[in-house]
C-alpha cells in the first residue's frame, strides 16, 4: 500500500481547489443557515448561477468576462426572489423544501434539450474563460512549488485567486456579523417574533441574507467553472448542496473559520477514505473470509454513504461541529 | 411533414454508404476477420433505441431504455430477446454470422414513443454486412409528423398517464404527510422508502424469481417495517433526546444521503426492469391505449387509496391518528398513545411507499435514485394538500401527477416537473396552510 503517495493527495485535497470552492459555498451557507437560521438546501442553485453567469456573457453577449459577475448578481437576485417571497414568511421547514426543489428545476432547465442555445445542454459551456487566464502571472504549463505543493501554473494561479476570495469573504462575513445588520440577523435566529416586535422587518433582513450568502455561494460556483475551464449542469445537483451543508456542520455554524476548517477537514477526510478505498479494490475486489465486501466501481457510493453517516452523527452527537458553540447553534431557536 | 424525409433519405444513404464500406473491409480483411471469428466464436447483435427530436432542423438523439428486441433468424425461430437498458443498448448473443429479423416491440417504448418509421420496426442483418464479431442496429424514435392521434386523444392519453402517476404519488405521500403531521419532522428520506420497496421487489421478483403477485404483500410488509426502523433506530430517540425539527430534517437529509448511496452501492448505478408482466399488449379502451399491467396497478390503487381515506374517517385508529396529527398535546389529553400513533403512522407511510415504489417499478423501471426523484413532486403534492394532513396528501398528490402529465403536453417533458414548482409556490403565496390545513399562523 502506497501510504506516503495517500498521504500526499490528502494534503493536497485539503488546499486544492474543491477545498476552496467549498469553503466559500459554506461561508455563504453559513449566512443562511448559521447565522439566519433559514434551511437553504440550494446553494447548489446559487452556485450555477455564478457559473452560468460567466459562462454565458462570455460566450453569446460577447462582452467581457468581468461582466458575468454582475449577471451572476442579476441570477441571484432573480433565485432568491423566487424562493423566499413564498416561503420566508412561513415556517423554516418550507424553505428547505421549495429551495430543494428549485436547486432541481433549475438543474434540469441549464441541462434541457430546450433551451440548449442558452446553457448548452448536458454539456455545458466551455473555452470561456481564456480573458481569466490571460491575466495568469504563471507559465500555465510550468510545474511550480515543492513535495506534495506541486501545482501546474494555471491550478497555481487559481488556487491562489481562490483563497484570496476565501480571504476577502471570511473577513467580509466577520465584520458584518458584527455589524448592526449582523446582530439583528443573529436574533432573527434565536427570536423571529422578539425582532419583530424591536420594529425591524424579519422578512427584509431575510430575504437580504438569502441574497448576501447566495452572491457569495455565487463566487465559488465562478472558482469551480473557471478551475474546471468548463460549466457542467451536473456539477450542480442537490447532492453538492449536501455535501457542503455536511462541510458547514462539521466545522461549526455560525463561526467563520468554521466553514473554512470544515471544507478543508471534509476533503482531507473524503480523499484518504477514497484513497484508502481505492488502494484495497486495486487488485480485485475486497474480500473478507470470501465474501466481496466492496468492489472498485462502488468506492465511491461508500464514500458518500460515509458522507450521510457523517451528517447524522454530526447534528446528534455535536450539532456545534469543531469551533462552534453549543449556544450558538440554535436550528431549532424558537 | 416535410422535416421527417430528410433524416430517412439520409438513413438510407448512410445504409448504402455503410454497406460499400463493409463490403470493402469483408473483401480486403475476409480471412483474417473470419481466422479471428472462429478463434473466440463470440458473435452479437446490438440494437440501440433512440430517440430523435428535431431541434432547430438538428436531430437530438436521447437513448430509449425498456424496449424489447426480439432477434430471430429469416425461418423464424428465435435466437434471443432483450430489453435495452439506460444507454438505449440491447445485446444479443446469436450462434454464427447469418441472416437475422431485429424486431423491436413498439407497445414496449416507454411514454409513449412511437417509431419514426413504423415500417421499420424490423430491420434484417444480411449475412454478407455481418463482417465483425458484432453487428449493430438502431431504432429510431420520435415524432413521425403524420402522428394519427388527434389533439382529444393525445389529452385522454396524458390524461390516463396522469391519473396512474397520480394514484402513485398520492400513494407515496400519505406516509410523508403524516409524519409531519404527528412527529413534526420533515422526513427528506421518504423517497428512499420509495426506492426500499422498489429494489426489494426487484431482489425478489429478478434474483429469487419470486412473481410480483406472491413478493407484492411481502415487500409491503418488509416496507412498513423499515418504517418502523427507521423511526425506533432514529427519529424516536431523537425526539427522546430533545433534538428539535429543524436538526432532525438535516439527520433526515443525512440519511437520505446515505440511503441512496446504499442504494447505488448494492444496487448499481444502471435501471433494470421487473420480469414480472414486462411485455404486455396495449388494451385499446377507445381511444386510449393501457396494457393491463398498468389498469390492474391503477384499479388496485385507487382501491388502496380509497380505502385508506375510509379508514382514516371511520375507524377509531383512523381518527386517533388524524387526533395526533390535528394536535399532539390534546390528543395525548384525551388518552390517545401517541407513541403508539406514530409508530403506526411510520408503519402505514413505508408500507404506502414501498407500495408505491412497486407500482412505479411496474410502470417504468427500477433504479436506484427513483424515490428520491419522485420526492419533491410528493412534496409538491402535500403542500397543496396541507403538510399534516392525511386527505390533503391523497388530494394533492393525485392532483400533482395529473397535473405534470398534462403539463408535457405543452412543454418538453425533460421538463415537465417544473409547473410543479411553480404549483408549489404558488399555493405558498395564496395559502400556505394547503386545501385542506386549518387556518393558521404557520410562520
Amino acid at each position: 500500500m502506497d501510504l506516503i503517495k495517500i498521504i500526499e493527495n490528502t494534503i493536497r485535497a485539503s488546499i486544492g481547489v474543491d477545498a476552496i470552492y467549498f469553503a466559500i459555498a459554506a461561508l455563504g451557507l453559513n449566512i443562511h443557515f448559521g447565522y439566519t437560521g433559514m434551511l437553504n438546501f440550494g446553494q447548489a442553485a446559487f452556485m450555477a448561477c455564478g457559473s452560468y453567469g460567466l459562462g454565458m456573457t462570455a460566450q453569446y453577449f460577447g462582452v467581457g468576462l468581468w461582466w458575468g459577475i454582475p449577471l451572476g448578481i442579476f441570477f441571484v437576485i432573480i433565485l432568491s426572489l423566487i424562493v423566499g417571497i413564498p416561503t420566508l414568511r412561513l415556517r423554516a421547514d418550507y424553505l428547505a423544501i421549495v429551495t430543494i426543489a428549485t436547486a432541481e428545476i433549475v438543474r434540469l432547465f441549464v441541462r434541457s434539450v430546450k433551451f440548449r442555445k442558452v446553457f448548452g445542454g448536458t454539456e455545458g459551456i466551455s473555452s470561456f474563460s481564456s480573458q481569466y487566464r490571460d491575466l495568469s502571472p504563471f507559465e500555465p504549463g510550468k510545474e511550480y512549488g515543492f513535495g506534495p505543493f506541486t501545482y501546474t501554473g494555471y491550478s497555481l494561479y487559481t488556487i491562489l485567486i481562490g483563497w484570496g476570495l476565501v480571504g476577502i469573504f471570511s473577513l467580509f462575513t466577520w465584520q458584518l456579523m458584527r455589524s448592526p445588520w449582523g446582530r439583528v440577523v443573529k436574533g432573527i435566529r434565536e427570536d423571529e417574533d422578539a425582532v419583530r416586535s424591536l420594529g425591524k422587518n424579519v422578512y427584509a433582513y431575510k430575504m437580504q441574507a438569502l441574497v448576501i450568502g447566495g452572491v457569495i455561494g455565487m463566487f465559488a460556483g465562478m472558482i469551480l467553472a473557471l478551475d474546471r475551464g468548463s460549466v457542467q449542469p451536473d456539477n450542480y445537483s442537490r447532492m453538492v448542496t449536501f455535501y457542503i451543508l455536511t462541510a458547514l456542520v462539521l466545522g461549526g455554524l455560525a463561526k467563520v473559520a468554521g466553514s473554512v476548517v470544515g471544507s478543508m477537514l471534509f476533503w482531507l477526510l473524503f480523499v484518504f477514505s477514497d484513497n484508502v478505498l481505492r488502494e484495497m479494490t486495486r487488485n480485485g475486489p475486497l474480500r473478507i473470509s470470501g465474501v466481496t465486501i466492496i468492489e472498485s466501481n462502488q468506492v465511491g457510493a461508500v464514500n458518500y454513504m460515509f458522507v450521510g453517516i457523517g451528517l447524522m452523527l454530526l447534528i446528534v452527537f455535536r450539532p456545534q461541529g469543531l469551533f462552534g458553540n453549543r449556544q450558538e447553534m440554535a436550528l431549532d431557536g424558537r | 411533414m416535410l422535416k421527417q424525409t430528410g433524416p430517412g433519405v439520409g438513413h438510407i444513404w448512410l445504409k448504402v454508404l455503410l454497406a460499400v464500406i463493409c463490403s470493402t473491409v469483408a473483401g480486403l480483411g475476409f480471412a483474417s476477420s473470419s481466422v479471428s471469428a472462429a478463434d473466440d466464436g463470440e458473435f452479437f447483435i446490438i440494437a440501440s433505441v433512440q430517440n430523435q427530436v428535431l431541434v432547430n432542423d438538428v436531430p437530438e438523439r436521447t437513448p430509449v431504455a425498456g424496449a424489447s428486441i426480439k432477434v430471430t433468424t429469416s425461418d423464424g425461430t428465435l435466437i434471443g430477446e432483450g430489453i435495452t437498458g439506460a444507454d438505449g443498448l440491447c445485446k444479443v448473443a446469436v450462434p454464427t454470422r447469418d441472416n437475422y429479423l431485429i424486431d423491436i416491440d413498439t407497445t414496449s417504448l416507454p411514454n409513449g414513443l412511437t417509431l419514426i418509421d413504423a415500417a421499420k420496426a424490423q430491420v434484417k442483418v444480411d449475412q454478407v454486412l455481418f463482417t465483425t464479431n458484432t453487428k449493430r442496429v438502431t431504432f429510431f424514435t420520435g415524432d413521425s409528423g403524420v402522428s394519427g392521434s388527434t389533439e382529444i386523444e393525445r389529452y385522454l392519453q396524458r390524461l390516463t398517464d396522469g391519473i396512474r402517476l397520480g394514484i402513485i404519488i398520492a400513494m407515496c405521500s400519505v406516509g410523508l404527510s403524516l409524519v409531519i403531521g404527528t412527529t413534526g419532522v420533515t422526513n427528506f428520506a421518504h423517497g428512499e422508502m420509495v426506492t426500499f420497496g422498489a429494489l426489494l421487489a426487484f431482489f425478489f421478483n429478478v434474483h429469487l424469481n419470486i412473481p410480483i403477485l406472491i413478493s407484492g404483500p411481502l415487500v409491503i410488509l418488509l416496507g412498513g417495517c423499515f418504517g418502523l426502523l427507521i423511526n425506533w433506530g432514529i427519529f424516536a430517540r431523537l425526539t427522546k433526546r430533545g433534538i428539535g425539527s429543524n436538526s432532525q430534517l438535516v439527520v433526515s437529509l443525512g440519511l437520505s444521503l446515505m440511503l441512496i448511496n446504499l442504494f447505488l452501492f448494492l444496487f448499481g448505478g444502471r435501471t433494470k426492469q421487473l420480469t414480472s408482466f414486462s411485455k404486455q399488449v396495449n388494451l385499446e379502451i377507445g381511444p386510449i391505449g393501457i396494457t393491463p399491467r398498468d389498469l390492474t396497478t391503477a384499479i388496485l390503487g385507487i382501491i388502496i387509496l380509497l380505502s385508506v381515506a375510509f379508514s382514516l374517517q371511520r375507524s377509531r385508529l383512523g381518527k386517533a391518528i388524524r387526533a395526533v396529527s390535528d394536535n399532539v398535546q390534546l390528543a395525548s389529553a384525551t388518552g390517545i398513545d401517541t407513541q403508539k400513533v406514530i409508530r403506526i403512522v411510520w408503519f402505514a407511510g413505508g408500507a404506502l411507499a414501498a407500495t408505491g415504489g412497486i407500482f412505479r417499478g411496474l410502470d417504468e423501471q427500477v433504479s436506484f435514485s427513483m424515490g428520491s426523484d419522485l420526492v419533491f413532486l410528493m412534496f409538491a403534492g402535500i403542500t397543496l394538500g396541507g403538510l399534516g394532513s392525511a386527505y390533503g396528501a391523497l388530494v394533492g398528490g393525485f392532483f400533482i401527477g395529473i397535473f405534470v402529465e398534462m403539463s408535457a403536453l405543452f412543454i418538453p417533458s425533460e421538463l415537465k416537473v417544473a409547473p410543479a414548482l411553480f404549483i408549489l409556490i404558488l399555493v405558498l403565496i395564496v395559502r400556505p396552510q394547503g386545501i385542506f390545513g386549518r387556518s393558521q399562523r404557520v410562520g
